[in-house]
């Protein structure tokens, strides 16, 4: 009887163990093929960005170019070589040409250069810049990026954080009163952030630094550079004031209006009414009904704004002579400095492969309604 | 959810903060007064410096006032970047910013400076705008005429270009117009202006003549005028492609020049691009394929050129063509020989010289295969109560004086903030360093030198030398203008038997003369220099005292680099060797006390006091282009090279995948700390076969202690002898921080005249209306300041006489009057020849203080008898 009693419960045990490792399986799966794909999204990625930068191999000839010139304008420079003859001028000239083009690698087919760029750009194997050096003075394209990297994190990353997060409370608030004076205010002011950060930028130097001077021009901290922490960070904080500002301006009233639209669609759903219409408070119904629905959409805003820092803002940071990524991104694209291109591109590509990879699994986590297919 | 999501918001900011805040070090000293004394000390590990710093207040007892200020007039540099002018002129407005030190070529830039009585500026002239024309043909691959090819239409160009209406439309008359190669700032051009200037009223705009001469060409080469004025060749228009930059005033220079050849009947296809998108068509492509016909060309000159005489190969022949246009160049027997001797020196008088340059000026523009067309003017703004020596051609940041001037008028101390448009952007190192001119300014701070080039007129001046004494063999054009320099003129001079004059590398000893050349050899010219009796006080930054190990050390590195047998070969040095082989024929220590050392050379220059200053070999001061060589100092760097972790040059650290030696800043810090380690333990001597002989166990002891508390204390190992050192450097943050050497031994005044130049303003005076067979006299009025410029300082007043045509009709000298007044005399004889009408005439005058000649014109009338 209890054997008897017994097999349903081990069948059942036997089914649930079974789903279970279905659902395991289905998860592996596609989680395997999720990351195959993004894999072959970034190769397609970097290959393209590799192409693209060297222009099909266009770039080689300007490097050639820019080779020919300064080492001519070198030459006829340099006063040692006066006493020589034209034949010997020439024999110099094609001699030292020679050498700085095999330095840049200029003396072996594109191709092979090509897929050489693409093994190590895939490995994270970055190499080293062509033209570039880091700030401090070094040719690894890890430094370049590295040096980079905390200043943008301080000024980007920080501003975009406060003001996502501020965007999100000013916008459920402003939902919540549809049609006030305070929402009218930012439905008007929205067109506004359609001008770019660098726009503003000019405007806020010429207004605080040039006019009022109160406040720097630009940089990240004064020169020289202050003693103390304590001072560093006051100076530093004097210098993010603009640019934060800018980078609000950009952005605050369009996304204000954005969000507070999207949380107004979202308030008038059925569900929604009927929790006003069970007596639920009007904060549980906005955390519960309104902001929980919403989660996956901001939560993918987030990641993908904190992706989009590593892109930097190359025009702002140069109006603001801020040494972030950005400028470093512009400077190389100036100089046609392959390696450093290619290294931001895949570091940005391997980032945002996975994030979106992890937030198919975050969207599972926060939305019960989202699940593996059978 | 909020707590989480206000938590990850707060590790963020403070992981952001963190992470800035460990781009700079913890402590760093910023000013230094006089009446503080900062003491720092560190603990130093393999890569790292932790910093203390104790700011102890010492009462300094009132400097008398009768106590000369030494070194530098100002206390402190700070170093930023700026990559706008506009931007830097708004911050030097709002008091944020003392001085740019970028050259300026925005007129509305200079509007804003002019309207400003707190500014001021200076100018330079080392660019110039040109038009390339390919001379390929008459037909290219694919059978489509090419007009330029015919020499006579090329020339015809000048008269097609109103460069006049240029300077004002294109440089808001920041400029000047030009029709030769030579630059109107350089002492040649001075040198040749009354043989220039007919030149430039022969070429001046004249369309019909430019129109007629096409006409008549053209129809030679068989192409046709059409009923619509358009010319066409086998039935097909004559389209001409212009390759026209984008970036600056060549786009309008390359507008107005295809509306001219528009004008007299081409048709334009212009190609409005980036330098980067048009230098692989002008530069790669076969100039036989036609995928060009002009280019707009914009030049440079980083320092002023004395003796420009190559200019003429370098523009109209192929004999040091970079690229596949000039490498098509064409010219006439006559042009390529004439310039080809003047390449290479080929004249033994001035007289010569002269007669060569007359006749390539005039090949050049018949052949005019670059259409020259404009020299450009650019500035470099500052606060106006500021002073500081600047350079002709490339302005404050090619200037080797501005350390030496920089100084608030009237004032002593204070800090300069000078920005240019970008520091920073590469490796300093003293052999093959970063050598941008924005770097270059920055080094030159911190180094001194045995001679040091004026400014205004390119001439060397003493600066750590008593005395030179040269010698050449007779025959060689060479001259001398000031008195610190000697010279005499020889039969012979023999290289005696004990001159190093080669390396061996293996051995790591000098060859001598008697070794490499038994029977003897001779140069063209010997060098004497003698160098000051107290030269042994000078000091290092690090507070080493300068010795012979310093001087033999440079020698030594000379040669060795780019040997193939040294350990520390570096290809790319090797060229430069093999130049110095063709016309070095050794050097000689002669006393070391005072030190005296003789260079036999077969290069000569044309001034003498530029044959010892113009050449590191020739004046030997431990210093490079790139940085100052302290054997101590440069030696860490020659051990992490041989150890190949590291390399002096660009192409060699690429090579072997290392890092480009840099002693400021970055990975190379721990490399060269290591390094000087090792050396401390082995007490090292670099090349020691050679140079234990100079240097002591001693002197390298301490020499290596002194340099480890240098780096314990500012953080690098960059040293120089420099009215300068270098006291913070902050990479990321993008500023640099120097500070006044205390130990520079010379007064702050010793090169105060040099903060401003000394231009000519010249006035030409006269009667309106002169009668022929009567004389009549004309004055040119020379003026500095509102004063009479000063006799001594005056080199030469010509005048040019020119008819209503334009034609030149007589020259001459004016004669001194009285002091800045100088008269030119027309006899009744001379007034004869002249027409009937408009006449005028031009002063040239030349000054010795500054290479750039003054021009003034005066018309008159001249009525018959």
């Amino acid at each position: 009887m209890a054997a008897v009693a017994q097999a349903p419960d081990m069948n059942a045990n036997v089914q649930v163990k079974k789903k279970n490792s279905s659902a395991v399986w289905r998860i592996v799966r596609y989680a395997l093929i999720r990351l195959l794909t993004l894999f072959i999204t970034v190769v397609a990625g970097v290959f393209l960005t590799v192409m693209i930068a060297n222009m099909g191999g266009y770039v080689d000839r300007i490097r050639m170019g820019d080779i020919q010139e300064s080492v001519a304008m070198g030459l006829r420079g340099n006063p040692a070589y006066n006493a020589l003859s034209a034949e010997e001028r020439q024999k110099r000239l094609d001699a030292e040409i020679a050498i700085q083009a095999e330095a840049q690698g200029l003396n072996r087919p594109f191709m092979v250069r090509t897929f050489e760029f693409m093994q190590n750009a895939m490995t994270l194997n970055l190499g080293r810049a062509l033209k570039m050096t880091s700030d401090s003075g070094s040719r690894q394209v890890q430094a370049i990026i590295l040096e980079r990297l905390p200043p943008t994190l301080l000024l980007f990353g920080s501003s975009n954080l406060l003001l996502f997060f501020a965007e999100l409370f000013v916008a459920l608030y402003l939902s919540r009163r549809y049609g006030s004076w305070l929402d009218k205010v930012f439905v008007t002011l929205a067109p506004v952030s359609t001008a770019p950060a660098w726009f503003f930028g000019i405007f806020l130097i010429l207004i605080f630094a040039a006019s009022l001077r109160i406040l720097p021009f630009d940089g990240m901290v004064d020169a020289p550079v202050p003693n103390n922490l304590w001072d560093y960070s006051l100076s530093l904080l004097r210098h993010m004031v603009l640019p934060v500002m800018a980078v609000a301006l950009n952005s605050i009233f369009l996304n204000i209006y954005s969000w507070r639209t999207f949380f107004l669609i979202y308030s008038s759903e059925d569900y929604v009414e009927m929790a006003k219409a069970k007596g639920l408070t009007s904060q549980d119904v906005e955390r519960n009904y309104v902001l929980r629905p919403t989660l996956p959409t901001i939560i993918t805003s987030l990641a993908l704004m904190l992706i989009g820092i590593w892109t930097g803002y190359p025009i702002l940071e140069t109006v603001f002579n801020w040494p972030g990524l950005g400028r470093a991104f512009y400077q190389a694209i100036q100089f046609f400095d392959t390696p450093v291109i290619v290294g931001q591109t895949v570091i940005f590509a391997y980032l945002l492969a996975i994030t979106v990879f992890l937030l198919d699994f975050v969207y599972a986590l926060v939305d019960p309604r989202v699940r593996v297919s059978q | 959810m909020k707590a989480r999501l206000n938590s990850v918001l707060a590790v963020l900011i403070i992981v952001s903060l963190l992470l800035a805040a460990c781009q700079q070090e913890v402590v760093k000293t910023v000013t230094v007064k006089e009446t503080q004394v900062v003491k720092e000390t560190q603990i130093v590990t393999d890569v790292q410096v932790v910093k203390e710093t104790q700011v102890v207040q010492v009462q300094v007892t009132p400097t008398p006032a009768a106590v000369v200020r030494r070194g530098a007039w100002v206390d402190t540099m700070v170093f930023t970047s700026i990559d706008q002018s506009a931007n830097a002129v708004a911050q030097l407005q709002a008091d944020a910013l003392d001085l740019y030190a970028y050259l300026v070529e925005d007129p509305d830039v200079k509007k804003t400076v002019d309207a400003d009585a707190n500014l001021d500026y200076r100018f330079s002239y080392g660019s110039w705008d040109s038009m390339l024309l390919n001379p390929s043909g008459p037909t290219f691959k694919d059978g489509r005429l090419n007009p330029f090819q015919n020499q006579k239409i090329r020339e015809a160009m000048n008269w097609m270009i109103d460069r006049d209406y240029l300077v004002q439309e294109t440089v808001g008359g920041m400029g000047m117009a030009k029709y030769v190669i030579l630059n109107t700032a350089f002492p040649d051009y001075a040198r040749y202006a009354d043989l220039i200037r007919p030149l430039e009223a022969k070429y001046a705009y004249n369309l019909e003549k430019a129109r007629s001469v096409v006409k008549t060409e053209m129809e030679a080469m068989g192409a046709t005028l059409s009923a619509d004025g358009k010319w066409t060749f086998n039935g097909k228009p004559v389209v001409l492609i212009g390759l026209i930059r984008s970036e600056d005033e060549r786009q309008e220079i390359g507008n107005y020049f295809s509306d001219q050849l528009e004008a007299i009947g081409f048709t334009v296809d212009r190609q409005v691009r980036t330098r980067t998108e048009l230098a692989p068509i002008w530069q790669q492509s076969d100039p036989t394929e036609g995928q060009w016909h002009f280019y707009t060309g914009g030049n440079y000159y980083p320092v002023m050129r004395r003796n420009d005489a190559s200019a003429f190969a370098e523009t109209y022949t192929s004999l040091t063509a970079s690229t596949t246009a000039e490498e098509a160049f064409n010219p006439s027997p006559e042009l390529l020989q004439v310039a080809q001797d003047l390449l290479n020196n080929n004249y033994s008088s001035m007289e010569e010289r002269r007669e060569l340059f007359a006749k390539a000026l005039v090949l050049g523009l018949e052949n005019s295969q670059y259409i020259q067309v404009l020299s450009t003017y650019s500035f470099f703004p500052r606060k106006a109560n500021l002073e500081v020596a600047s350079d002709l051609s490339s302005g404050v940041g090619g200037s080797a004086l501005w350390p030496y001037t920089i100084r608030w008028k009237g004032q002593e101390g204070g800090v300069v903030r000078s920005a240019n448009s970008g520091i920073l952007t590469g490796p300093w190192n003293p052999i093959a360093g970063q050598n941008w001119i924005q770097e270059l300014m920055l080094i030159r701070g911190t180094m001194d030198d045995a001679a040091l080039t004026d400014p205004y007129t390119g001439l060397n001046l003493p600066q750590r030398i008593e005395k030179a004494d040269v010698q050449v063999v007779k025959g060689l054009p060479i001259d001398k203008t000031l008195d610190w320099v000697s010279l005499e003129f020889v039969d012979k001079i023999d290289v005696p038997a004990d001159t190093w004059v080669d390396w061996d590398a293996k051995k790591q000893e000098f060859i001598t003369a008697a070794q490499k050349w038994p029977d003897g050899m001779t140069a063209r010219s010997k060098i004497t220099v003698t160098y000051p009796a107290d030269l042994w006080n000078i000091k290092w930054h690090d507070g080493s005292s300068l010795s012979m190990g310093d001087f033999v050390t440079y020698m030594v590195q000379t040669f060795d680099l780019g040997n193939p047998d040294s350990p520390a070969y570096d290809e790319s040095q090797a060229s430069t060797l093999e130049a110095l082989m063709q016309h070095f024929k050794g050097v000689r220590i002669v006393s070391t006390n005072p030190l005296v050392i003789e260079t036999y050379e077969d290069q000569v220059d044309l001034d003498a006091e530029n044959q010892v200053g113009n050449y590191f070999t020739n004046r030997w001061w431990p210093i490079t282009n790139t940085g100052p060589v302290a054997w101590h100092s440069f030696n860490i760097g020659l051990m992490a090279e041989i150890n190949k972790e590291a390399a002096f040059s660009a192409s060699k650290s690429t090579e072997l995948g290392v890092e480009w030696l840099h002693y400021i800043d970055g990975p190379s810090l721990a490399i060269l700390k290591k390094n000087l380690d090792k050396a401390i333990e082995e007490n090292n001597i670099p090349y020691a076969p050679t140079l234990s002989k100079f240097i002591t166990a001693d002197e390298a002891k301490t020499r290596y202690a002194n340099l480890r508390n240098w780096f314990t204390t500012k953080g690098h190992f960059w040293i120089g002898t420099g009215l300068f050192y270098l006291e913070q450097v902050n990479s990321v943050e993008g500023s640099v921080v120097m500070q006044r050497n205390p130990d520079f031994p010379d007064p702050a005044d010793k090169w105060s005249g040099f903060g401003d130049a000394m231009f000519i303003t010249l006035d030409t005076t006269g009667p309106a209306k002169v009668t022929a067979g009567q004389e009549a006299k004309f004055d040119a009025v020379l003026t500095y300041n509102n004063a009479p410029y000063p006799a001594d300082k005056v080199d030469s007043v010509f005048f040019l006489v020119y008819d209503a045509a334009g034609s030149l009709v007589m020259n001459g000298f004016a004669n001194a009057v009285s002091e800045g007044q100088y008269q030119a005399v027309l006899s009744a004889e001379d007034t004869k020849k002249l027409a009937a009408g408009a006449n005028r005439i031009e002063f040239i005058a030349t000054s010795k203080a500054v290479a750039m000649p003054v021009f003034s014109s005066y018309e008159f009338v001249v009525a018959a008898q």
